[in-house]
């Protein structure tokens, strides 16, 4: 699983980092470091739990298998910048 | 006072007799719920003209999704906060920073304050107002089994912390209570006075700082940089009396509607005194139902905004208790439930000028209600007193007299 982070959408809520410290990373602001979040299997009902909490909508989960999101990566298309 | 003719633009069949300051339930009410009584909005269209829903009896559009008003907050070109609040209470024009400059000004100044208040940060202010809880408790436990909250707890809590944030002793705390007062719920001319007594003070204290430097909120704004300058004397007073207004009354009215909830509801007071670990979330759960705050805009721009006509220079309001009952975004908005989890609440606004302070305020809340609960057992409002809660720009509760005997 990934989470999609649309770095212009945070205002710095933090209410992902709440949650899930470990996944989530702040910068000295208060707002989420951009590039998107692999998240481990383990840590998947946390992250899209925490990722579900922003106000703003700032985090998207992407349940896409491997091979799409490696697909993704080297064209990029409708990603938000 | 008369309201406004309400503007040609503006369709009779898109005005509604509501306003968070007339309404039933609005004024001043013993055991009053000014926050359930908005929620009968939900009831009719999503937008809808209000003609006498200010403080000074303009006429605002009410957005009443929760949606609706994200889309408005997180859209500044379209939706302005330079509205001058305070500086029109002068017959003067000068914003408070960062709160009423609009982008692209508004981020450089976002930034330089941000890390002040972050998460972080707050992590390390927490013992400081962890320990200013216990004493004004432990105070409150020595004299007695009964106290009025505000005045005993909820109030010099929160004041004190802002006041140690901005460098002051806490020996001047009630004058600085008593010009809040007056500033944010006095007459016309008690607000005057008011605001020009605290822009005094803040101008005197920038003027102290610049020649004694402290290790304090003040110092660190007179000695800051924006875009390589040193930030002029309007600017450091617009960040102050921001300070000011936003540290004086919000935090203590959320901390009292939800201890008079707590009183009102024993078996949820114990579900949190028996497993501390619930009370965050439940905090969060207390930010959604009872929120104190409606945010204004002004249109910049004609736009149709979901069938409305809004045209450039009208007033926009996005009430938090609004949307925080929208039973498009919320299961069972009305219903509060401590153990609540999908809770995206807008208690803290959205968009680019999402509370400064929501970090501090948050653990204020959440620290205020555990040190409260492991320290005052079961609690009930005292027999024969009624709390009087009341709506407005900033809603809030009085007379709140908790007894545990």
């Amino acid at each position: 699983m990934r989470i999609i982070v649309h770095t212009a959408k945070c205002q710095g809520h933090a209410r992902c980092w709440a949650q899930a410290p470990g996944i989530f990373k702040l910068d000295d602001e208060g707002s989420i470091l951009p590039g998107d979040i692999e998240v481990a299997e383990a840590e998947q009902l946390l992250a899209s739990r925490a990722a579900r909490s922003c106000p703003e909508r700032a985090l998207e989960v992407d349940h896409a298998p491997a091979a799409q999101v490696e697909l993704d990566a080297v064209q990029p298309t409708a990603r938000q910048v | 006072m008369a309201p406004n003719p309400v503007p040609d633009h503006v369709p009779p069949e898109m005005v509604r007799d509501f306003s968070l300051f007339t309404s039933p339930g609005m004024l001043p009410t013993p055991n009053g719920d000014p926050h359930a009584a908005v929620a009968c909005v939900h009831e009719g269209p999503p937008i809808f003209y209000s003609p006498y829903n200010t403080r000074d009896g303009q006429g605002t559009w009410v957005i009443t999704r929760a949606k609706d008003q994200r889309r408005v907050l997180q859209d500044a070109e379209t939706f302005s906060s330079h509205r001058s609040i305070f500086a029109s209470a002068l017959g003067e024009n000068w914003p408070m920073i960062p709160l009423e400059l609009d982008p692209p000004a508004h981020g450089v100044f976002r930034s330089l304050l941000s890390p002040l208040l972050s998460p972080k940060r707050v992590l390390v202010l927490e013992p400081a107002v962890r320990e200013r809880a216990i004493a004004l408790i432990k105070r409150i436990v020595a004299s007695g089994r009964s106290c009025d909250v505000m005045k005993d707890f909820a109030v010099p809590f929160t004041v004190s912390i802002f006041l140690s944030f901005l460098g002051l002793p806490d020996h001047r705390l009630d004058t600085f209570v008593a010009w809040g007062k007056d500033l944010l719920h006095g007459d016309d001319e008690k607000r005057q006075v008011a605001a020009r007594t605290i822009v005094a003070f803040i101008d005197e204290l920038a003027a102290v700082r610049r020649k004694e430097p402290a290790d304090d909120f003040m110092t660190f704004v007179v000695q800051a940089k924006v875009e390589g300058r040193p930030l002029t004397h309007e600017q450091v007073r617009g960040v102050g009396v921001l300070l000011f207004v936003a540290g004086a009354d919000t935090v203590a009215a959320a901390l009292g509607f939800d201890l008079a909830y707590l009183a009102r509801n024993l078996k949820e007071q114990e579900w949190l005194r028996s497993e501390p670990d619930r009370i965050a979330p439940a905090a969060e759960e207390l930010l959604r139902a009872y929120p104190t705050v409606q945010i204004i805009r002004v249109a910049k721009k004609d736009i149709d905004f979901e069938g409305a006509p809004i045209r450039k220079g009208d007033y926009v309001s996005c009430a938090t208790m609004i949307a925080n009952r929208d039973p498009t975004e919320f299961e069972r908005p009305n219903t509060i439930d401590l153990a609540r989890q999908e809770n995206r609440h807008a208690a803290f606004g959205y968009g680019p000028h999402r509370c400064l302070g929501s970090h501090l305020a948050r653990r204020e809340i959440v620290i205020g209600l555990e040190e409260w609960l492991s320290r005052i057992p079961a609690f009930r409002i005292k027999e024969s007193t009624a709390p009087i809660a009341h709506g407005g720009h900033l809603f809030g509760i009085e007379n709140l007299i908790l007894d545990w005997s």
